[in-house]
């Protein structure tokens, strides 16, 4: 058992009823009370994003009928509603709080070389425009000691991203979040996204990409590090 | 725009020519000029439109409307959760306003505004196509972007088309809120109207943010619509060499 047990494994609920001078049966009844507590906290979240619904849908009607659209015909008749719905769910980062994803998936792993997850595709809202920008996300870092589970620093770009955002603030967020929840020796995100503020209107440039970064630690330190980063994501 | 509005006159050539199209447009009630449009349970019989059709917004109602758009976008920041106060969303209610009726200026546009010089007549009677022309349009539904291409093709009837004009008919088209299988016809139906051509193709494959952003969120999907009128949809050969050579 990779030297962790020392053998009493049969002792462990007596030791923890005497350390910790509770029962094993509170540690459920708390598991379970945070459980009723998380869910208790989404369906309160559920409930306020329904109570907002009707102030949304109602801007959207406005909306439709100052773009001189009839908003009596078939195919905008539950528009406004759809509409305030997809915003909503464009923005429900907002309800999420990286603490909630991450407690469960760090581990003590003794790995001490780079570990990349890329190409993790992103969509946010930009906060300027109230339109889409999409693209990719590449996140590496070096562990101290301890990895996360490889599918939350996807949810980590899942929570940053779900919200009216600006890139550059995207990949901060992103970066801190991994280097406050490891800390490990060095974090580094890179993203690549399309503007359709840029694409759809204004200076309408289809194939231009923005690509920000954000490096910490060792990754900003050392070149070297850096560049085997940056070799191993950006083909 | 999808009113019923008022028909012209249609030339008697014109009608037997494309499948009945332009006969259900001609036998679809409608007013003339000036008299109030038909509700919206007639205008259900006729999916596209007159290309002689008036324009329904004007430079001027944008100005006039951006007040009551700028405050309806305020109250969506807030009903998000938002604080419309700090400093980069300040002037979002505006910029997201002026921004909606970029994505929609399809319909201050007229057909006949950007086509009627372009017309020469030339004696071609081989295929025309213009392919890849970048469309960007918005869902009519969940009011979020889509994105792809139009390629079109028409056998013309001695009369030929300037090339931009294509894409200009597609700008206008695209510029509203629409389904992609309503906007593939009512570019070819415009092309039809306008040039009176042997047949007329159009295919439109695209990606829809509604599809990719939210909901069943398949981020490789496309979706791909075509309308054939006239020898491109009676002569499989024609149809054969048009999807041929918009594939290449």
């Amino acid at each position: 058992m990779n030297g962790h047990s020392n053998g009493k494994i049969s002792n462990t609920v007596e030791d923890y009823n005497r350390n910790e001078k509770k029962c094993f049966g509170d540690l459920a009844v708390e598991m379970k009370k945070s459980a009723v507590i998380c869910e208790q906290e989404f369906s309160r979240k559920k409930t306020e994003d329904e109570s907002r619904l009707p102030a949304i849908e109602a801007a959207y009607s406005i909306i439709l009928r100052e773009l001189g659209e009839d908003t009596d015909r078939q195919g905008l008749l539950r528009t406004p509603l759809r509409a305030a719905k997809a915003m909503q769910f464009l923005t429900k980062g907002y309800h999420e709080n990286v603490n909630d994803i991450l407690n469960d998936a760090i581990f003590d792993e003794d790995h001490d070389e780079m570990v990349i997850v890329k190409d993790i595709d992103m969509f946010s809202l930009c906060e300027h425009h109230l339109v889409p920008f999409f693209g990719k996300v590449h996140i590496g870092y070096l562990p101290n000691q301890k990895v996360v589970g490889l599918s939350k620093l996807a949810r980590i770009v899942e929570i940053f991203s779900r919200r009216l955002q600006v890139q550059e603030r995207l990949t901060k967020q992103i970066a801190t979040a991994v280097s406050e929840a490891l800390q490990p020796k060095g974090v580094a995100v890179v993203i690549e996204a399309a503007h359709m503020c840029m694409v759809m209107r204004g200076v309408q440039k289809i194939n231009t990409r923005t690509v920000t970064s954000t490096m910490l630690g060792l990754c900003r330190e050392d070149p070297k590090t850096r560049e085997e980063f940056l070799s191993l994501t950006m083909r | 725009m999808e009113r019923a509005l008022p028909t012209q006159q249609k030339d008697a050539e014109a009608t037997g020519e494309l499948n009945g199209l332009f006969d259900a447009m001609m036998r679809k009630p409608g007013g003339r000029p000036g008299q109030a449009p038909p509700t919206s349970s007639s205008s259900s019989c006729s999916v596209t439109e007159s290309w002689r059709e008036v324009r329904t917004r004007s430079v001027e109602d944008n100005e006039m409307s951006l007040p009551s758009l700028a405050t309806a976008y305020t109250s969506i920041l807030r009903g998000l959760g938002e604080d419309p106060q700090r400093q980069g969303l300040l002037k979002t209610p505006r910029r997201a306003a002026t921004a909606m009726q970029f994505f929609t200026k399809g319909y201050q546009e007229k057909i006949i505004d950007v086509m009627n010089d372009a017309i020469f007549d030339e004696d071609h009677d081989e295929m025309v196509i213009v392919k890849d022309i970048d469309m960007f349009s918005m869902c009519e539904h969940h009011l979020v972007p889509i994105f792809g291409r139009v390629h079109i093709g028409y056998l013309p009837d001695k009369r030929v088309l300037g090339l931009s004009k294509l894409a200009r008919i597609v700008e206008i088209y695209s510029r509203r809120l629409q389904v992609q299988e309503r906007l593939t016809k009512q570019i070819a139906v415009a092309i039809t109207e306008a040039l009176k051509p042997a047949g007329v193709g159009v295919v439109i494959e695209a990606t829809h943010m509604c599809m990719v952003m939210r909901g069943v969120q398949k981020m490789n999907s496309k979706t791909v619509t075509s309308t054939m009128l006239g020898v491109f949809r009676e002569d499989p050969k024609t149809r054969d060499e048009f999807l041929t050579l918009i594939r290449g």
